[in-house]
């Protein structure tokens, strides 16, 4: 129990996360005149501007992670950092929070990101994103392509199998397209858990409803695992991918959030 | 000529060998989405498979509205009786 925990520095974490958000607003509008187009004009092309621009992501982010954390509004701990900076890989991760990416990002120096395809009509973030070489979340069979590409050229991409913050209190629902990208690309998986011990920006919750206590998140990154495990000769991809997703779903059912307050409110259940 | 039933059983037979789905499950009425669990990854292998049973060419479209293993049937009987339409 901190002063942070008490109703007045409740009040100051909701500041403070109202704060962040203008914060992150204004930062990428100002980025995204500036120090983008900067680095995307000394690159001679798109691949040589990815990792600085990537780069630029990650620095972005960590400031972003430090100032929360300088705020009062978390605190965090990683285990096994070092493994998510091999190039490669796709990181799997379940995705409790607002603020998953943002953490992950800024642990990486380069990942390649999926993003909504309507960033690409946004007149400000469309740039960034072009540059950053992140992936548009287009339909099923073009986006496994697209991401089987980015690791066969040795970047690390970043996926969320659930394709959407999970529901607290919930069973996880993941998705079978990670699977598909794993065993498309024949990449290894990089599987890491994300735990937040207070639903803080999860889904169902407006951004000023900050948690009575303040969040701690932890971050395991798991060990490699490569998904020749899941295939069996002769059988149909379909089936494999099946199997790897029930993989993430019992590997990662332990990161559900659970707490009195998502008990108490029928409103998120119903979200469900 | 294949009758309806010879494409249910067929299609059946599809579901169960793809999808590792119990054979049970797989009524005219079961919803492919939300019974079955196919994801549009899946309908992009089944379609292939469909193709190969029907010698036709299939247009993504004609399986756009598709929804339950009825909805299958019946487009997999169109094609097969209307060569020309597909």
């Amino acid at each position: 129990m901190t002063l942070l925990d008490t109703k007045a520095g409740r009040l100051w974490r909701i500041f403070g996360t109202g704060l962040v958000f203008v914060l992150f607003g204004l930062g990428a509008l100002v980025l995204s005149l500036t120090q983008f187009p900067v680095l995307r004009l000394f690159s001679t092309n798109a691949d040589t501007a990815r990792p600085r621009i990537q780069h630029a992501m990650q620095r972005t982010f960590r400031l972003y992670v430090e100032m929360m954390r300088w705020l009062g509004l978390l605190t965090y701990e990683i285990d096994g950092l070092d493994r998510l900076n091999v190039p490669g890989r796709l990181v799997v991760a379940n995705h409790p929070t607002l603020i998953d990416v943002v953490f992950l990002v800024s642990f990486m120096r380069q990942v390649d990101c999926i993003v909504k395809q309507g960033l690409w009509r946004n007149p400000f973030l469309r740039w960034p994103v072009l540059w950053a070489s992140y992936i548009a979340n287009s339909s099923g069979e073009a986006l496994i392509e697209d991401c089987a590409r980015s690791l066969g050229r040795g970047h690390s991409l970043l996926v969320f199998p659930e394709g959407t913050r999970s529901i607290p209190g919930q069973p996880l629902r993941m998705h079978r397209g990670a699977a598909h990208i794993a065993l498309a690309a024949q990449a290894d998986i990089l599987p890491v858990k994300i735990f937040c011990t207070e639903p803080m920006l999860t889904k169902g919750y407006p951004w000023h409803r900050v948690p009575q206590r303040r969040p701690h998140f932890r971050i395991v990154v798991g060990a490699p695992l490569p998904p020749s495990a899941y295939i069996r000769e002769g059988e149909a991809a379909a089936v494999a991918a099946r199997r790897l997703t029930r993989f993430f779903q019992e590997y990662f059912a332990d990161t559900v959030i659970v707490t009195a307050a998502c008990v108490d409110e029928p409103h998120i259940r119903a979200a469900a | 000529m294949k009758t309806r039933e010879d494409i249910f059983n067929h299609l059946r037979t599809l579901l169960v060998e793809l999808f590792e789905l119990d054979p049970g499950q797989i009524t005219l009425d079961a919803n492919l989405y939300q019974d079955l669990d196919i994801d549009s990854i899946d309908a992009v292998d089944l379609i292939l498979k469909l193709k190969e049973y029907t010698g036709q060419k299939i247009q993504p479209q004609a399986f756009k509205h598709v929804r339950t293993v009825r909805d299958v049937v019946d487009a997999v009987e169109a094609l097969l009786t209307r060569p020309t339409a597909a």
